[in-house]
């Protein structure tokens, strides 16, 4: 899954215009509820070749065409669509699926094992949806309705993935056709019209009569507007031209003047990743008192209300608020106390502070004056060295920290190896294995499974913050606007919930 | 007129080739590893290598450019690496959107400005006058992104009379097309509309006080005729504005799109700046040149009918 940084600016004048207006409003919904979904998501889809989107963003566009083996709950836990239930070796390197035979690709084809094992293979060479297959050696049918996935070593994070969006079945003839980037074939609710959708600007879809899931996809009509600007986006919403939209938190209060539903969850987190524990690069940063100092000197609650329009929960911790792992004692171990963050700077001789270099991209910018004020006050020297965005991921990682905006995931052993364990862009070197303490919780995670595995994960959790790991200033939210009789419910993971999350009522 | 016109298609061809190597090989310097911004967060380096391969990059920058530009002569760009879709395929889906939109605002443009321009440059100092510099002096202050906003407003939000975003193909309906382009294109057309307005009231006083102007009318020709003429010999300057407006619209189409949501090229160079997505930058480039090229040598035609001297240049 891409990690995107979610910054999101609204230009001043723009809310100032838009504050203005009073006008639109919602339709009310029909007798029975709204029956017609008319989505404003903020990116266009990538590809409809399951093997190349991306599962941030494209999960409505997807959801509507193709069925996935797996989904995700609330919790991001993996739940049962066309695989019915799902069995783990004891050795955890061979996974077994039972799967559904009542259901039809828009082609006429069956879905059954093969169709299942032809899919899974392509993920697995997909390039990007080989993520959630990199330890998948094979793929076999067993019988007509289950499959055996084989693995070179354990993965946590494989089943939590598909059901993320990597697990989107395909017709075996349009895989083979090589023609799915532009005309999906799944066994999805719904089927693209491509006579009355315009690529890049709106896309209308079709329900298809007898889905065996029809009950989860109540909307007879559905439509989705790939809308970049988060202005058009809201004006789009006024005009009632689109029913649910990913919003601006900017525009909280009209969307409650609208009567409009709001939800939101946090979806990524904001601070400082630290790359070098050990201080190989930068000296101070391997010293615990000096990455402590860096947590205590950033005033969380300020930040998130100056920048992020307070849509957001104030934390430390890298694991999403109220989701496994996540330890509310911890919330108050680095409060924002400046004096501190002096003494301990002090502490570990640096009173007069230290000099660095530090990456910087026009969508970082939003948080480069609290960092430069605060490295003011604590005597750092920082040089900003500036660079477009697409450099920024591949420069950032260079430095010995760098501003961020990472995205969560609500499943716990997949913030393990996101956020700790696994190479990532943002992580390409991961030093965990360096401080024992961390490495024999990580072994323990890596063995357990269950409520032991979760309490060493929350363990691991406590370490991390002990040990000043990142200096998180807060966890953002995404948030959706949805006219009435529309709910959404959002998804840590999902920077758009696949459509089984928004229901009528 | 022959050779005229060669030296200008031979010009175009020249800044066609420049442009188009500096974009390659700045865009290449630009963006280091743009596998890294492909494949996102989770990748191996085998992954990593193997989309290097397929997408060309383990290649010399040398042999990539070759290759690239001997596909690119025959009209073939090559594929997108963000949905490995062909560039020139989008191309073509994206780009009746754009021009759509500014040949609409041109032609306001043309129309409204024109009729202003003449009937200010007619009445010099008369309140119409008065009234369209004062106009002019407004809309040249007012951000075009604010005053697209106000039109959505307006419009789009409060009256409901044009979609606030979107675009409608004309091949489903001419009138939805109309109204999906309409706020768009007034949205760009107003800043140009004053501007070929101002210019060519001056341009109207200047040749209204020529001497051949006042022998037009001592022979006793009619109004209408004389206006003509002077229309005839003020238009060049504004034309050349009007020309010159064409490719800045095509840029400015940039933020008109992201404000109406419009999948045009201005939303394409967008995206595919974000994610380094050099193919496409590359064909945007191409046919963006390909288009100011055509714009300047349909207007020293233009020019050159209007006024012979301007041929033999």
């Amino acid at each position: 899954m891409k990690r995107t940084p979610l910054a999101v600016a609204l230009a001043a004048s723009a809310a100032l215009a838009l504050s203005a207006c009073t006008g639109g409003g919602t339709d009310a919904p029909a007798e029975g509820g709204v029956t017609d979904l008319n989505i404003g998501n903020f990116l266009d889809v990538t590809s409809w070749d399951p093997s190349l989107a991306d599962i941030g963003f494209d999960g409505p566009y997807l959801s509507a065409v193709y069925d996935p083996l797996l989904a995700l709950d609330e919790d991001g836990n993996p739940t049962p669509v066309l695989a019915t239930d799902w069995t783990v070796s004891d050795d955890f390197l061979t996974v077994t699926m039972n799967l559904r035979t009542d259901a039809v690709f828009s082609d006429g084809e069956k879905f059954d094992a093969d169709a299942a094992v032809a899919s899974l293979n392509y993920l697995k060479d997909g390039a990007r949806s080989s993520e959630a297959y990199l330890n998948v050696t094979s793929v076999t049918a067993v019988d007509e309705d289950t499959i055996e996935i084989d693995l070179s070593k354990r993965d946590d994070t494989m089943l939590y993935l598909m059901g993320l969006g990597r697990s989107y079945m395909m017709a075996p003839d349009a895989i083979a056709a090589g023609t799915l980037a532009t005309e999906p074939v799944g066994s999805g609710p719904y089927t693209l019209d491509a006579d009355t959708s315009v690529v890049g600007a709106e896309y209308h879809f079709d329900k298809v009569a007898d889905h065996w899931d029809a009950a989860t996809y109540p909307f007879t009509g559905l439509s989705i507007y790939p809308i970049l600007d988060a202005t058009a986006r809201h004006n789009a919403m006024l005009s009632g031209q689109v029913n649910v939209n990913y919003a601006d938190p900017l525009n909280q209060d009209q969307a409650k003047e609208q009567g409009w539903n709001i939800s939101s969850k946090v979806s990524g987190w904001v601070g400082l990743q630290f790359l070098d524990h050990t201080g190989k690069d930068l000296a101070p940063l391997g010293k615990l008192e000096v990455r402590q100092a860096l947590n205590y000197a950033f005033d969380g609650a300020a930040i998130l209300q100056s920048v992020g329009a307070g849509s957001g929960e104030v934390t430390n911790q890298v694991f999403p608020v109220g989701a496994g792992g996540y330890d509310a004692s911890l919330t108050d171990a680095y409060a924002f106390n400046l004096d501190k963050a002096k003494d301990l700077l002090a502490q570990a001789g640096y009173a007069d502070g230290f000099a660095l270099h530090m990456p910087m991209s026009p969508i970082f910018q939003q948080w480069q004056p609290v960092v430069e004020q605060t490295f003011g006050e604590l005597g750092i020297d920082v040089t900003w060295d500036d660079m477009q965005m697409p450099d920024y991921q591949i420069n950032a990682p260079t430095y010995p920290m760098f501003i961020s905006f990472l995205a969560m995931d609500a499943n716990p052993q997949a913030t393990v190896a996101r956020q700790v364990t696994n190479v990532q862009w943002y992580n390409p070197k991961p030093e965990y294995a360096q401080f024992p303490e961390l490495a024999s919780i990580v072994d323990d995670i890596q063995t357990q499974t269950g409520d032991e595995q979760l309490a060493s994960i929350t363990k691991l959790n406590q370490k991390l913050t002990e040990l000043a790991w990142y200096s998180v200033w807060y966890q953002a939210n995404n948030m959706y606007y949805s006219t009435e009789g529309i709910t959404v419910t959002p998804i840590t993971g999902m920077m758009f919930p696949t459509l089984r999350y928004i229901q009528q009522g | 007129m022959i050779w005229f016109t060669a030296k200008r298609l031979l010009s175009g061809v020249v800044l066609l080739v420049l442009v188009s190597v500096g974009t390659f090989f700045l865009a290449h310097l630009a963006i280091s590893d743009p596998t890294v911004n492909l494949l996102g967060g989770t990748y191996t380096p085998e992954q990593q290598a193997a989309l290097a391969h397929k997408i060309g990059t383990d290649r010399p920058l040398l042999v990539q450019f070759g290759d690239w530009a001997s596909h690119a002569v025959r009209g073939d760009f090559g594929t997108s690496w963000r949905n490995f879709q062909s560039v020139g395929d989008q191309l073509a889906l994206k780009l009746p959107v754009t021009l759509s939109v500014v040949t609409f605002a041109i032609l306001i443009t043309a129309i409204v400005g024109t009729a202003f321009g003449l009937i200010a440059g007619l009445r010099p100092g008369s309140i119409f006058d008065r009234v369209i510099k004062a106009v002019s002096v407004v809309l040249f202050a007012l951000p075009g992104f604010w005053v697209s906003l106000v039109l959505v407003i307006w419009f789009a939000v409060q009256l409901k009379w044009f979609p606030a975003v979107g675009y409608v193909q004309p091949t489903q309906s001419i009138d939805g097309w109309l109204r999906s382009i309409t706020l768009p294109a007034v949205s760009l057309a107003l800043g140009a509309i004053v501007a070929i307005a101002e210019q060519l009231r001056n341009a109207v006083i200047a040749v209204d006080r020529q001497d051949y102007v006042r022998t037009l009318r001592s022979r006793g020709l009619s109004r209408a005729r004389v206006t003509v003429h002077i229309l005839r010999n003020a238009s060049p300057a504004a034309l050349t504005v009007l020309a010159l407006m064409f490719v800045g619209l095509l840029s400015g189409a940039i933020v008109v799109e992201a404000i109406f949501s419009l999948p045009g090229i201005g939303q394409l160079t967008n995206s595919s700046s974000q994610i380094g997505d050099i193919p496409m930058l590359l064909g945007i480039t191409v046919i963006s040149i390909v288009f100011v090229v055509i714009v300047n040598f349909l207007l020293d035609l233009a020019l050159g009918f209007l006024n012979p001297k301007a041929r033999v240049r």
